[in-house]
């Protein structure tokens, strides 16, 4: 029970990883995206080294519909796997196995891959795609919250009759460093997806004082003195 | 504003990291490690560029303190950093740069290093390091984290204003080059270590069982199965 959108900015080539889930410390499973190479996620039954092992692959230079065959061929369990791939030309694969629980499935498109298991409904997946592509100028940060945020109001996880809650869930965004632009997390908590909300908005507000602090550590004024004047601005 | 630990377990070669600050989602800013390799932190003014550089160079064979060389040669405002590395044997190097904000100071002991800056004072350093030693035989990231609870204990930080609540904290270990072994997270909260205990304790009770189920998905029982099981009601 996870629902998740893997996307690429058309705009400027970032790639990034919105996700929710019931599971704890779901962001532990969210290392499969890197700069200027690709993005993937492995879940249900996750094998724990598809991440790894599909961003050699992609920085080899296979695309996605490669990867992914590669990886279904390199797995047993494949049939217990949900796999979603995007390559760095923005081309999408997925792939939901017959064995993983629930209702579950997924929605690809250029430059997104929408899915999830021990969902609601396919109107789930279809409405975190189209969360996603609800706003195609934003930020891709803002676009994967969105994402995520619709397939939550959809329903999200578990049945009609029964929620199943969401107790982590992360963002995860690279452009051309090797580190992340943004990564924020929330590993346990009753409603996840709102409080990755409430993480974001509040980083948001920092972002462009926590980078610049860094590259110009001369001229940066104390983390204190910067909160004074975001007290001031809000007032 | 921002106290840490990087260290080897000496039973089994783990690596890990633990870190506690007031700024928000310090875990995004942990890439620094990697299982047979090493492990680089960098904080105070951070240069996000130095970790993954360092890690390359471990990885290449150079040691700690020509890493640490290297990365001075690199970086016009080095005296703003504060670096810490180990590496895959548990050799340590540290850097508190002069430009770093008051009170800042590592300590590089067998197969640690703990560092921190705006801090209460040389105490905490010396409470994060007795906190880590404290159990020695424990699993690398309770040694970790109760390494993080000495430091808080001992005053932690203590900015312009006075105390500076802990807002984000992470534990992170790694025993293979694919995926981490331990990597829990608090990003924005009140209490984030005590938080971070919660989490990581929670996470204990979990983890052979996420680890099992994707190991041999034919055998394993469903989430919901388990979690009744934990609460006894099954």
């Amino acid at each position: 029970m996870t629902y998740t959108i893997l996307g690429r900015c058309q705009r400027t080539g970032r790639l990034g990883i919105g996700i929710a889930t019931f599971s704890i410390t779901v962001g532990r499973y969210c290392y499969g995206v890197k700069s200027m190479t690709g993005v993937t996620v492995s879940q249900a039954f996750a094998n724990e080294r598809n991440n790894a092992l599909a961003l050699r692959l992609l920085a080899q230079g296979f695309g996605a519909g490669s990867v992914l065959s590669q990886l279904m061929a390199n797995d047993r369990y494949f049939d217990y796997r949900q796999i979603g791939v995007i390559d760095r030309s923005g081309t999408s694969a997925a792939y939901t196995g017959p064995r993983t629980l629930g209702w579950s499935g997924h929605v690809t498109g250029d430059n997104h891959v929408a899915f999830g298991n021990g969902l609601v409904g396919p109107e789930v997946a279809d409405a975190i795609a189209a969360g996603f592509m609800a706003k195609p100028d934003a930020d891709l940060e803002h676009r994967l919250l969105m994402g995520i945020e619709a397939g939550r109001d959809a329903g999200g996880q578990g049945t009609r009759q029964e929620h199943k809650a969401e107790r982590s869930a992360a963002l995860r965004v690279y452009s051309q460093h090797p580190y992340a632009d943004i990564d924020l997390r929330v590993d346990l908590h009753a409603t996840a997806v709102e409080e990755l909300r409430r993480v974001w908005s509040e980083y948001k507000k920092y972002e462009t004082y926590y980078r610049d602090r860094e590259r110009n550590p001369r001229g940066a004024i104390g983390q204190e003195a910067f909160m004074a004047t975001l007290r001031a601005a809000e007032a | 504003m921002t106290y840490s630990i990087i260290a080897r377990c000496p039973h089994t070669g783990r690596l890990g990291l633990g870190i506690a600050t007031f700024s928000i989602g310090v875990g995004g800013r942990c890439e620094g490690i990697l299982a047979g390799v090493g492990i680089c932190k960098t904080q105070a003014y951070t240069n996000r560029g130095n970790d993954p550089l360092a890690i390359e160079l471990l990885a290449q064979g150079f040691g700690p303190a020509h890493v640490l060389r290297m990365l001075e040669q690199n970086d016009p405002n080095h005296d703003y950093r504060q670096i810490a590395i180990v590496d895959r044997e548990g050799n340590g190097a540290a850097h508190t740069g002069a430009g770093t904000r008051p009170w800042s100071g590592h300590k590089i002991g067998a197969g640690y290093v703990a560092f921190g800056n705006v801090l209460a004072g040389p105490q905490v350093i010396e409470a994060i390091a007795a906190g880590f030693m404290n159990e020695p035989e424990e699993a690398l990231e309770l040694r970790l984290l109760a390494a993080l609870e000495g430091g808080r204990k001992a005053g932690g930080q203590v900015g312009a204003e006075g105390h500076l609540i802990e807002r984000s904290a992470a534990v992170r270990v790694v025993a293979d080059p694919d995926y981490p072994d331990i990597d829990v997270r608090v990003d924005l909260h009140d209490d984030a270590v005590a938080e971070l205990r919660r989490v990581l304790e929670e996470f204990k009770r979990y983890e052979v069982f996420y680890r099992e189920r994707g190991r041999d998905p034919s055998t394993a029982i469903t989430q919901a199965q388990f979690v009744a099981r934990l609460e006894g009601r099954a």
